[in-house]
């Protein structure tokens, strides 16, 4: 026997998939206290004393078979497979700032997704591939156009002030997601009016591991401010030790339709009060009226002044639209060995979007490496760099410089096609095809417009872990994330609202650079506790960079340079922050059936008054296995109770509001003098001024939860129920005041808003023989939220507003956030219609509630079976409860391509009812008394286009056949698989006619608007991937 | 932990002082067209309209609601959604940062030229926020109460009065900054009695004696009679969108458009039959000088083929492109000088003093000199504005004073020519019309109308502000009368 402590380490793994498991125990039979934990390889080193041989090892870890070993004298490596034990779960799972933690020992919400499930049936922006997949989380994609925004929502709208979007992280550390550019659902004079994208669009998913959502601020509180609303977690690809280099490939093609054609009327043509447009000047009045007569085929003048048949054109989305293409091709090598791994991939994404002349590609790259460089030092890194480039993103809502509000909105017995080239070749002046100007003609727009963006991003993350004991690593991260975008909008000589044009030039360049550095403890206490602490801190910096060139009136026709303009402005806008951060958790485990978890975090933060500018955040939970604590029916596999109260605060102000400041406007001032004014709420040129406050402090947000995870079955199927309760308070609200005070807002702490809510999940194996397997998840979630409070004599604030003020979004106390408000038709007690009596219209009430913009109710059901080399899946989705209000709906009826306008053409529409001093009325519109005027006067009456927007759509399907590898053999292929796959094929179920009720067309707070965004689509293709 | 925190959190791209001279310019500049939009929203497309200056063909629901006398809060509230925010204030920081002696000129400027605004809003609504306005910030008053007209009338006059006795030579002026006068002392002091001038008579309804005092008081204070002594702030083609006249560029930008050559103007709009025919039946040499209609590309000033079209015009007519509009050699120009208070408008006034013996001199001199000067106020536009000086004597000669006729009738003389002589500055126009009733005009009558075929007094309080500050809009409409577009203001009622 040797006089020393031997030293013996080894790996444990998984004998299923020889995937190292992390945190088994080891402990010497023989001596209890003597004992190690296994780290994220699966390592572990253990000092056994002297005194004590044979050794004899047990090896234990929640999930698995308890396994004995008899490790002979000498010997100092010991490799340990451990058989799964089907009783529990054995999951390691990612939690805040990338701490694994056993799954048993989590005391809140989270669901994990593996990124396998972004790559077969795409998105373009991969957080829109959330969609039905995970209770509690509301992920809307927007009609914006390929490369737009996302909307993720996670348990509810919490706040007025912020944005109420996750915190994204990489890798632990988080990266920025701004939207440059919100379209406005009000009146867009200038009429560049696109969604550029946000910050997560630029995320591959081929390189994605998992996604983990953590939904509750217990989970949260240790990434402090930003996490408020919840964070969404993505682990990147790492290459794995093997011999030689593995390489993937992934390629995907699909093609992209518009998923809706409207139903419009096609009985009634062009034309005003049952007549046809006789000259070129009456085809233009009534370019975008189809109150003509009966559709009769025979010859009638249109726009150009062509006399041309008079026949129904169902084909002009068709027409209009192409078929858009998205063609993705990723390549990826990995390897590894004793001095760390790698993985290197490439990726491209081209798409051919819908609207002609759309194009958008994206090239990234990315790297990641992990190195021992001592056997106590090893290093992460990762690094993606990002080019990408959108060519004529489109307009939406308003209808100037929109290329789909002309499209839905021409006469029906107009071929749309005959608006190309949309000018004159001559001119260059826009080809009027109705009466006003700012209604643009497609064909010009796309020809001419210009709304293009060039993106450079970077994020790099490096993380330097240094294990000081066996049980004690100090470990530093740094991330930064610098993205570049250069923008040009132009409006092009000859648009007929803007006959010489306007210039639009930003480049912005964005900024995140994190800095931490944690102290971390893994160890027992006596047999039965085990403790894992860890400290740290973090600083944060934030850098917008903006410089914004306006400039208007191009000197030289179709030349765009801010050298061409008559009138240009240059804009710079510098805004720093910083949030300074230490943080703590502790984390106690007692017989591997209970665990507690408290955390804390203090935030100092630049953007707060000096003399209170630091905020501590709290969080408490704990796990309880039920099934380990007593003995539970043979069918109870796994069963764990949880509950959790946290802290966090939130929406601190923006940089540089607590003073007044004073601002020179650009330009050069008048007749040679310089001119200053009070620091508009952008830049100078906004005509908003909010009112300083100093002493604002971030909102707290305050979440109780409870939550139960059980398995059953021997496995076969499992369960995952959450309750929760989110209150906010002392949030910070920007409350309009009277502009007569001077100012039209100012920041308060005031608001409260409530979120409660139940999330489910249930997963099962519903067939499994050897051939053939069904697995079913179901994910279901409803939220209930209701503002509690805004400002002292204030209960509600206008959020947004639909063109022409025909529909409002409020926050108002007692309702739900996003309450869609219009007007409705006056009934009087009786229940009958009251009418105007001078001109026959319904009157109609003040501002009334009709609905919220945002669906309580959601849930998704996914099948996926297994047939010998075929698979197949498919998910539907649903959202119910919510309500859109659809411009595209109002202004068909206004132009009276609606089937609602149809009663009345001939003979006339009688209406009856009361007037207002609620004596019998009846009036009969006809096609010369005023049938249209009735008909364009619904517009007033907002309640007429309010829709439910509940829908169940089949979301994705994917085929899939895995090919024999033994076909390839000469090529030395692991496996080859070819998928059909789709996307939003069809819509199972909805109510809101002649739209999709998806629509939305931009990511505010304000949801609840439709109106003439590009197409949403349905997507269809082939992917194919390849590893070898 | 929160080293270097305060200077991060100081903005980079703005002062933190403001500059008094710098702030002055601004709020001459933006005057009492404040915000882009203002001119188009407030004077052109509603107060313009309201006097048959111009008319509308769209829809009353939207930009029509000038012409056809609906309601559209946008539009109508334009003016006081955005006048507080981005003048007043900064009157109120600059005024604020002027407290030291040395700085009273500056002060004693700036507090005129708030009068001049002040007016402008009170006039649109009847009672407004007034000692309580513009206090967000310092004294965060979120939510000002509303004064009833007739103290914020008082105290107009109070600080001219006030502003008028501060000036003091010895201590320090505006130069260039001030584009109004460049700092001179004797000229703010008759603009500032010229402003009286025009508070003063705006009583002459309600409070005849109070209105005696105050205009008399004026006028022996010394008025603006001379072309020098008018306020015109000048204006240069670009190379900003601030540069331009902002009555030019609103009125191109916003309907008439380059190179819509009088057919696609994006409102529908065009001047007023009312306003075209009466030049053209007072062979008003102003009516080429101001008035072009389009043959093709080319704007036609000749008199005879001008014609306005009619308010109350429903839908794009089919010959709108041969109704008469803004001639873009004089009124278009992107260069053109803003006449914010004329020699014209003080010697109308006058006349109306004289006549109601409130003042002593020759009243049909005073009128004649006045026609003069609005004729001959054109050639400030340049070349295409001059009037012959035969073609003035022939009209001044045509229109004298009828100093045999009843005060109604020599009112409706002065007022009329007044309503000639307002054109572009809509708000004044429909301020003294109100008053006055002259000239006499046929309101139209369209379906959906919101006054029963009446011209509006006044325009209806901001929807949004009626739900922020609620409680005080309350009060200001149970003093005031209903919230409506027929509803007189104290100055106006009967």
């Amino acid at each position: 026997q040797s006089p020393n402590p031997v030293q013996l380490s080894g790996t444990v793994t998984s004998a299923a998939d020889g995937q190292p498991v992390i945190g088994a125990t080891i402990t010497l039979a023989n001596a209890k206290n003597v004992g190690a934990v296994t780290d994220p390889q699966g390592h572990f080193t253990l000092r056994v004393p002297a005194s004590h041989g044979p050794v004899q090892l047990i090896v234990t870890f929640i999930g698995y078979e308890r396994k004995t070993i008899n490790v002979p004298a000498g010997q100092t490596q010991v490799d340990i497979a451990l058989g799964e034990n089907t009783k529990a779960l054995n999951e390691v799972v990612v939690t805040a700032l990338g701490i694994k933690k056993q799954r048993k020992a989590v005391t809140y919400a989270m669901t994990e997704v593996k990124g396998s499930e972004f790559t077969q049936a795409r998105e373009i922006n991969v957080a829109d591939a959330l969609t039905g997949k995970i209770a509690g989380v509301n992920a809307s994609s927007l009609a914006g156009g390929p490369g737009s925004s996302s909307r993720v929502v996670i348990r509810g709208n919490g706040s007025f002030g912020s944005d109420n979007q996750p915190l994204y992280v990489i890798n632990g550390m988080p990266i920025d997601n701004s939207t440059p550019n919100v379209p406005a659902s009000g009146n867009a004079s200038i009429g560049l009016n696109a969604d550029r994208g946000d910050g997560i669009a630029g995320i591959n998913p081929d390189d994605i591991e998992s996604i983990t959502v953590l939904k509750g601020a217990t989970a949260s509180a240790l990434y402090g401010s930003r996490a408020a609303n919840g964070v969404i977690m993505i682990t990147t690809k790492k290459g794995v030790k093997q011999k030689g280099i593995g390489v993937d490939f992934n390629s995907t093609l699909t093609v992209e339709t518009p998923s809706i054609i409207p139903d419009w009327q096609y009985e009634y043509g062009q034309g005003q009060k049952g007549l046809k447009p006789v000259t070129q000047a009456d085809a233009i009045a009534s370019g975008r009226l189809s109150f003509g007569p009966r559709i009769d085929g025979a010859n009638s003048m249109q726009f150009d002044g062509v006399s041309r048949p008079y026949t129904a054109q169902k084909n002009n989305i068709k027409n209009f639209y192409r078929t858009g293409t998205t063609f993705t091709n990723t390549i990826a090598a990995s390897g590894g060995g004793d001095f760390g791994t790698y993985r290197l991939s490439l990726s491209d994404m081209n798409n051919y979007g819908l609207v002609p002349h759309q194009q958008l590609n994206k090239k990234i790259f990315s790297l990641s490496l992990t190195g021992n460089l001592h056997k106590r030092v090893t290093v992460e890194g990762y690094a993606q760099y990002n080019i990408e480039k959108a060519v004529n993103r489109a307009n939406v809502s308003d209808a100037p410089g929109n290329p789909n509000w002309g499209t839905y909105m021409l006469a029906n017995t107009v071929d749309v096609r005959n608006l190309a080239p949309g000018y004159n070749t001559l001119t260059g002046a826009e080809t009027l095809w109705n009466p006003s100007g700012f209604a643009s003609n497609p064909y010009f727009v796309v020809n001419r417009f210009v709304n293009n963006d060039d993106r450079r991003r970077f994020i790099g993350n490096v993380s330097v872990k240094f294990n000081i004991l066996d049980n004690l690593f100090l470990r530093g991260r740094v991330n930064h994330d610098f993205t570049d975008v250069g923008w040009t909008g132009i409006v092009p000589t000859g648009t007929a609202y803007a006959p010489k044009g306007f210039f639009q030039q930003q480049t912005n360049g964005i900024t995140e650079t994190n800095g931490e550095l944690t102290l971390n403890y893994s160890g027992r206490l006596g047999k039965n506790f085990t403790l894992d602490a860890m400290a740290g801190g973090n600083q944060r910096k934030a850098k917008t960079n903006n410089v914004i060139l306006l400039g208007t009136d191009f000197s030289v026709p179709n030349f765009y340079d801010p050298s061409n303009v008559v009138s240009l402005t240059t804009t710079n806008q510098n805004i720093r922050s910083a949030v300074n951060s230490v943080f703590g958790s502790v984390d106690l485990g007692y017989k591997d059936m209970l665990f507690l978890t408290a955390t804390g975090r203090n935030d100092w933060f630049s953007t707060l008054d000096p003399r209170d500018n630091n905020i501590f955040y709290p969080s408490i939970g704990a796990s309880f296995l039920l099934s380990e604590a007593v003995k539970l029916p043979g069918w109870i596999n796994y069963a764990k109770v949880r509950a959790s109260w946290a802290q966090v605060g939130g929406g601190t102000p923006a940089a540089y509001v607590l003073t007044q400041t004073y601002s020179l406007v650009p330009g050069g001032g008048h007749l040679g003098q310089p001119l200053q004014t009070p620091t508009q709420t952008v830049g100078t040129t906004s005509g908003l001024l909010n009112a300083p406050n100093a002493s604002l402090k971030p909102y707290t947000s305050t979440t109780y939860e409870a939550g139960l995870e059980a398995r059953f079955l021997g496995g076969r199927l499992s369960a995952d129920l959450a309750v929760y309760n989110r209150r906010t308070t002392d949030d910070i609200v920007q409350v309009s005041i009277s502009p007569a005070s001077g100012y039209n807002t100012t920041f308060l702490n005031v608001g409260e808003m409530n979120n409660k809510g139940i999330e489910l999940m249930l997963s099962g194996t519903a067939v499994k023989q050897p051939d053939f397997s069904w697995d079913v998840t179901f994910t279901g979630s409803y939220n209930k939220n209701e503002v509690l409070k805004l400002a002292d004599g204030l209960d509600r604030i206008q959020m947004d507003v639909a063109v022409n003020s025909y529909a409002f979004i409020f926050a108002e106390v007692g309702k739900p956030y996003s309450t869609i408000k219009g007007y409705k038709v006056k009934k009087n007690a009786e229940g009958k219609t009251m009418y105007n009596k001078a001109n026959g219209f319904e009157l109609t009430t003040g501002l009334e509630d009709l609905g919220t913009g945002v669906s309580p109710w959601s849930g998704g059901i996914n099948n996926s079976f297994s047939y010998k080399r075929f698979n197949l899946s498919f998910l539907i989705d649903g959202k119910f409860g919510g309500h859109v209000y659809s411009g595209t709906n109002l202004y068909a009826t206004r132009f009276g391509l609606h089937r609602i306008t149809l009663p009345g053409r001939e003979g006339g529409l009688t209406v009856t009812g009361v007037d207002d001093e609620n004596k019998p009325f009846t009036r009969t519109f006809t096609y010369n008394n005023d049938l249209q005027a009735y008909y364009d006067n619904y517009k007033f009456q907002s309640e007429r286009f309010i829709y439910s927007s509940d829908f169940i759509k089949l979301r994705q399907v994917i085929l899939g056949y895995s090919l024999p590898a033994n076909l390839f053999s000469f090529a030395k292929f692991q496996s080859v698989s070819l998928s059909l796959v789709g996307r939003n094929l069809l819509i199972l179920h909805k109510k809101a006619p002649n739209i999709d009720p998806e629509s939305t067309f931009n990511n505010s707070n304000a949801q609840g608007f439709e109106m003439f965004g590009v197409p949403r689509t349905r997507s269809f293709g082939l992917n194919l991937m390849v590893k070898l | 932990c929160d080293k270097g925190f305060t200077e991060l959190n100081t903005n980079p791209n703005a002062p933190v002082v403001p500059d008094v001279d710098y702030m002055f310019s601004q709020s001459i500049l933006k005057g009492n067209y404040v915000y882009d939009r203002a001119y188009f929203y407030t004077s052109y497309i509603t107060c313009g309209n309201y006097v048959q200056h111009f008319a509308t063909a769209k829809e009353i629901s939207v930009a029509g609601s000038g012409d056809k006398y609906g309601v559209y809060d946008f539009y109508q509230s334009f003016y006081f959604r955005y006048t507080y925010t981005n003048v007043l204030t900064t009157l109120r920081e600059l005024i604020e940062a002027a407290q030291s002696p040395e700085l009273v000129n500056k002060k004693s400027a700036a507090r005129i030229w708030r009068v001049l605004i002040m007016q402008r809003i009170t006039d649109l609504y009847g009672d407004v926020p007034y000692s309580d306005a513009n206090k967000g910030l310092r004294e965060a008053i979120l939510l000002p109460k509303y004064d009833p007209q007739e103290q914020i009338y008082a105290d107009l006059l109070k600080e001219l009065d006030e502003s008028i006795a501060a000036f003091d030579e010895s201590k320090l002026k505006f130069g260039k900054a001030d584009f109004l006068y460049e700092g001179s002392i004797p000229k703010w002091k008759k603009f500032a009695y010229s402003l009286m001038l025009r508070v003063a008579m705006r009583m002459t309804r309600r409070d005849p004696a109070k209105a005696q005092q105050w205009a008399a008081k004026a006028i022996q204070g010394g008025i603006i009679l001379d072309e020098a002594d008018q306020a015109v702030v000048k204006y240069s083609n670009g190379p900003q969108i601030y540069n331009n006249n902002p009555v030019a560029w609103e009125i191109v930008n916003q309907d008439l458009q380059r190179g819509a050559n009088g057919v696609n103007n994006t409102e529908w709009g065009k001047y007023s039959k009312t306003f075209i025919d009466y030049l053209k039946n007072n062979n008003d040499p102003r009516l080429s000088v101001v008035s072009v209609v389009w043959n093709g590309a080319t704007p036609d000033n000749t008199p005879a083929l001008q014609k306005g079209m009619p308010n109350g015009t429903d839908g794009k007519p089919a010959n709108f492109g041969t109704f008469s509009e803004p001639n873009p050699a004089t009124i278009l120009q992107y260069s053109a000088p803003l006449i914010v208070l004329s020699r014209a408008e003080t010697h109308y006034l006058l006349t109306e003093a004289i006549i109601r013996g409130w003042a002593s001199g020759n009243a049909a001199a005073a009128f004649k000199t006045g026609m003069e000067a609005a004729m001959k106020n054109w050639a400030l536009f340049g070349a295409a504005g001059v009037i012959p000086q035969a073609s003035i004597d022939a009209y001044t000669a045509a229109h004298a004073l009828n100093t045999g006729g009843t005060l109604d009738a020599q009112m409706n003389q002065i007022h009329t020519q007044f309503w000639v002589a307002s054109l572009l500055d809509e708000q004044e126009a429909y301020a003294n019309w109100r008053r006055t009733g002259y000239p006499v005009l046929t309101p139209v009558n369209f379906t959906g109308n919101a006054t029963g075929g009446t011209i509006p007094r006044r325009l209806p309080y901001s929807v949004p502000e009626q739900g922020i500050n609620k409680k005080h809009y309350d009060d200001a409409v149970a003093r005031q009368g209903p919230d409506l577009l027929t509803t007189r203001i104290w100055w106006d009622k009967q």
